[in-house]
């Protein structure tokens, strides 16, 4: 059993439903979930078993409709829109499969855009250089390619020192190659700030970096497992 | 009736942009009304007076004499060019209405023979009976303030004399179409009213049995003018001529004339600026709107349309807006011209006056905003034209930004949601060059509709608080010994009086000339004052004279350079002097030397034309009725009663006319910022939306856009107070006449009011767009591609 101060996020009994006129979306049914600080989770599933919505709901951007989601001390179901404004910006740390990079800001300036207003952020170029990115410093997202604009991504997200980094299909829009560079980067930086890591994926085959594996299936976790023996990225079959 | 696919995404896109499509429609509809606005009243006003001056046969030529015998009118019909001759007797009167406190004047005229020139158009009654001592007709301003008509008694002084007129009607006359009573600024119809009465009673009331006063003449097609006066003038100079004029000097004309040269000014100016910065709108949004259907454009020229069928629709869309801000401009500007009537109905009396309803102006109207919206397509319909189906259907390269002005960065510390301000404006230089344009047009109009009220005090304060100190004037029928002065200094109320000498006389100087009135003032004035170009009171001359600025121009002479004063009164000698100096002035055309100095030209001995007074305001009334009955006044100035009206009448007016304004600049303000934030917003909403996932506050993300707008706002400032400052100056130089001229002082708080009324406007758009920002979906914008 860990350490109750070790734990980063505990969700209860997680559910939520999208209503379009009469009809209802059960999206998540309940979820139970607990993660470790330090902790690398890969969570697989289908298309629509809910795997976005509960990252969604632990990153702050969307409300749950029943059950709780804690994070350390705070519970985010029952934060306002300004105070999960808040959580995210002093807490989590995001990387999406578009990378979601402002196109009028060099990569250095992408990521001194969350250094800026971050409370405890390391140097911008510190975070460059975790992804291995420092030379490209000076170049607009335009003139990146996938893969270094999702590293860029990836030097935002930590940049502020993050105690969680979310990752929805991080390497969804990247060829294999680019996409063994885009987790190694992740693995490394999972390492060095020892920020509990949550990666979604369709691709089954990462699920061997990470300390525990979770599947969704239809709005539920369905399958747990923790891999004894962690491979690295370059190990990965793809 | 079957509507196409391509129709009905029209009216869909319509329907879904509609307070982008409101706001360009509102920027076209006040071109389309101001166009009609301006054309409309500029068509009505110069039509209805020429077919005025037409059906009552208004003179061409105006002449004054002293007294001229009947006989000369037969040598006045043989000048060459001349049509027609009419000898009249026109003389002031004072008004001795019971109950009328203050002192009024009116103008008696004598009636028109039949067939005659300046014919009436009678309103109410009958003309008098030629043979009646005392029938009269009035004129129809002055009967409505006094609530008079045909069967009433008028109490009236004529030559000194009281006398009850009956009324038998009341009329118009293309003569007086701007009433403008002697030495008011503004028509007083309560002070001031024309009379008509049969001659003989005229010639009987003022001694001018088989003689007359004034002379009008209708000049043949296509007689020179200046012959016919240079021909009646030498006829007259026996009988007292002071030179006649042409219509361009009859005030009413001339008041017309300043009225049609402003709203000519109008719509050289404001509709150009509405279709240009509308145009600009047009532009803009229609290039946003054909990047995001850029898929949809592929498509359709994939699947068989052609690429004019596809730009055709983009047309259509446009011409849809300018077709919605056609409507709006046409209601809008007959609604104007309406007001406009009745605004010009309260100073210009004429027989009708309705605004325009040619369907040539409105049509004119909606085919030149037809073509300023097109025009805006243009250049944003050529891309889709160009635009390979393939390459549609591809992603758009990304745009490219690039790293400059770091100093600029590095100036204002900017964070980097400032560097995503400054390098989203500079990456479309066009458009933010053309919004700030936008705005600085509104901030221009303001600047050009506000900078006049400064200008009139300043008009106000020089003329009536500096130079014409007076409470009241009397002038006398003729010049009378200076004794005069002591008679009106016994008067009751009177604290001080001040004579003043006037005497007509034609100044010349290398072949440029001028007839005036020059006045002879003590060496020390108090109450009538001349001032220099720092407004200090100057002397008056021993020797010499002293001109007013713009004489002084119009005869291009500088002090110390000679003039010819031809005398045009008494032995009409003509002497030479020297300017001695120029004067501030901006009622009339002015010249005054000393008092003395005038009087030993004319060689009468010390006689004076008029006495300026300061009054008691406790005795006032007694000071009016006491100088009501001194025989030799014939007219009574108040300028206190004279202020107040102008000022009231002006109040009436500034009301309606700032309103107008404000609403114009508040729709090109509004059209322009909403329009540019939509775009900024369609343009940036994904990365708006990324900061708020990445924990930017709602206020913020909002600043980021809100920056971008307050940049483009607060740049156009100065530039349409600049652009702004160039159009007043332009008005003030066309305003000013030989009737007065125009100080061209704009005041600080005029660029304060002009950029306040801007920001407000651009603060309600920002509140408009606010919600928008505020619902941005973070779910959504990371799940799809740009």
């Amino acid at each position: 059993m860990p350490d109750a101060s070790d734990i980063v996020f505990r969700a209860t009994g997680l559910t939520k439903v999208y209503r379009s006129g009469a009809l209802e979306v059960h999206a998540l049914r309940g979820i139970d979930f607990q993660a470790r600080k330090g902790e690398f989770i890969v969570i697989l599933g289908p298309s629509g078993s809910g795997k976005s919505t509960f990252l969604n709901i632990v990153g702050g951007l969307d409300r749950a409709s029943g059950g709780q989601v804690w994070f350390e001390e705070h519970q985010l179901t029952a934060l306002d829109e300004g105070q999960l404004t808040q959580y995210r910006r002093d807490h989590v740390g995001f990387v999406f499969q578009f990378y979601n990079l402002v196109p009028s800001l060099t990569a250095h300036e992408n990521v001194q855009l969350v250094t800026e207003i971050a409370r405890h952020p390391m140097r911008a170029d510190e975070a460059l250089a975790l992804v291995g990115l420092q030379d490209r410093a000076n170049h607009f997202p335009a003139q990146l390619s996938g893969g270094e604009q999702q590293r860029v991504a990836i030097a935002r997200a930590i940049a502020k020192n993050p105690e969680v980094l979310l990752c929805d299909e991080p390497t969804g829009a990247l060829d294999s190659a680019t996409g063994i560079k885009v987790l190694e980067a992740l693995t490394q930086v999972n390492r060095a700030v020892g920020a509990t890591t949550l990666v979604i994926t369709h691709n089954a085959a990462i699920r061997d970096i990470a300390d525990r594996v979770i599947r969704f299936a239809d709005g539920r976790i369905v399958e747990e497992t923790v891999n004894t023996v962690k491979k690295q990225p370059s190990e990965v079959a793809w | 009736m079957v509507i196409s696919p391509l129709r009905r995404k029209v009216l869909r896109d319509l329907r879904r942009l509609w307070a982008q499509v409101l706001a360009i429609a509102l920027v076209l509809a006040a071109g389309v009304a101001t166009l009609i606005l301006g054309n409309g009243a500029y068509a009505s006003l110069s039509e209805t007076r020429a077919h005025y001056y037409d059906e009552n046969r208004f003179a061409d030529v105006f002449a004054d004499v002293t007294r001229a015998p009947r006989a000369l009118l037969g040598e006045v019909a043989e000048i060459e060019g001349v049509l027609d001759a009419e000898a009249r007797i026109v003389k002031l009167g004072l008004l001795d209405l019971p109950g009328m406190v203050e002192p009024g004047s009116v103008l008696f005229v004598s009636l028109p023979e039949t067939g005659g020139l300046n014919r009436l158009y009678l309103r109410q009654g009958r003309l008098p009976d030629p043979l009646a001592a005392r029938e009269i007709v009035v004129s129809d301003g002055f009967a409505a303030a006094h609530r008079l008509g045909p069967g009433d008694l008028l109490p009236v002084l004529m030559n000194g004399q009281r006398r009850d007129l009956t009324i038998t009607g009341v009329a118009l006359s293309p003569e007086f179409i701007y009433a403008l009573g002697p030495g008011q600024m503004m028509p007083d119809p309560r002070r001031f009213g024309v009379v008509w009465a049969p001659r003989s009673a005229l010639e009987a009331a003022y001694d001018l049995d088989g003689a007359f006063s004034n002379l009008v003449l209708k000049l043949a097609p296509g007689a020179n003018p200046d012959r016919v006066i240079e021909a009646l003038d030498r006829l007259t100079e026996r009988y007292g001529g002071v030179g006649a004029t042409g219509r361009a000097d009859q005030i009413s004309h001339a008041f017309l004339d300043a009225e049609l040269q402003a709203l000519w000014a109008m719509v050289r100016v404001l509709p150009p600026i509405f279709l240009l910065v509308a145009a600009m709108l047009v532009n803009m949004t229609l290039s946003r709107l054909i990047t995001l259907e850029r898929e949809q454009i592929g498509l359709l020229k994939a699947i068989g349309y052609s690429s004019r069928a596809v730009a055709q629709h983009y047309v259509e869309f446009v011409l849809l807006i300018a077709v919605v801000g056609i409507g709006i401009g046409f209601a809008a500007g007959a609604w104007l011209g309406s007001e406009l009537a009745q605004i010009y109905a309260r100073f210009f009396t004429f027989p009708y006056l309705v605004f325009t309803r040619d369907p040539q102006l409105y049509g004119l109207a909606a085919v030149i905003t037809l073509a300023a919206a097109v025009a805006g397509a243009l250049y944003a319909v050529r891309s889709v034209v160009k635009l390979p189906p393939a390459v549609a259907m591809s992603p758009p390269s990304p745009v490219v930004y690039r790293k400059r002005g770091a100093w600029v960065r590095r100036l204002l510390n900017l964070r980097q949601t400032g560097v995503m301000v400054a390098r989203h404006l500079m990456r479309w230089p066009f458009r933010t060059a053309s919004s700030t344009l936008g705005v600085a047009m509104a901030v221009a109009i303001l600047v050009a509709s506000l900078w006049p009220f400064g200008s009139i005090d300043r008009m106000i304060d020089v003329t009536f608080f500096r130079s014409e100190r007076h409470d009241a004037q009397i002038v006398f029928g003729t010049p009378e010994p200076l004794r005069a002065v002591f008679a009106a200094q016994d008067m009751p109320g009177v604290m001080v009086a001040e004579p003043f000498r006037q005497v007509a006389a034609t100044i010349s100087h290398r072949g440029r000339e001028k007839t005036l009135a020059i006045t002879g003032r003590p060496a020390e004035p108090r109450l009538s004052r001349v001032l220099d170009a720092g407004l200090r009171p100057m002397p008056m001359p021993q020797a010499g004279l002293i001109l007013s600025e713009a004489l002084a121009k119009t005869l291009q002479v500088r002090p110390g350079d000679q003039v010819t004063v031809a005398l045009q009164e008494g032995r009409r000698s003509t002497v030479t002097l020297r300017v001695s100096a120029l004067s501030v002035g901006y009622m009339g055309l002015g010249a005054a030397m000393e008092i003395g100095a005038l009087n030993r030209l004319m060689g009468e001995g010390a006689l004076i034309s008029g006495v300026n007074l300061m009054i008691d305001d406790a005795r006032a009334a007694e000071f009016y009725a006491a100088a009501r009955t001194t025989p030799k006044t014939e007219l009574i100035g108040v300028t206190s009663l004279m202020l107040s009206r102008f000022r009231a009448t002006l109040a009436e007016n500034i009301t309606v006319m700032v309103t107008v304004y404000v609403v114009l600049a508040g729709i090109i303000a509004i059209g322009v910022v909403y329009n540019f934030s939509r775009i900024a917003l369609s343009e940036q909403g994904r990365e708006l939306a990324s900061l708020r996932v990445l924990g930017f506050t709602n206020r913020e993300v909002s600043g980021v856009l809100f920056g971008e707008l307050a940049t483009v706002v607060l740049l156009a400032q100065p530039l349409g107070w600049l652009i702004g400052y160039g159009i007043s100056a332009a008005m003030a130089a066309s305003f000013s006449s030989d009737l007065y001229r125009v100080p061209f002082v704009v005041e600080r708080d005029v660029f304060a009011i002009a950029s306040l009324v801007v920001c407000a406007a651009a603060l309600v758009s920002a509140w408009a767009i606010r919600g928008r920002i505020n619902n941005l979906d973070m779910i959504e914008v990371l799940k799809t591609r740009e």
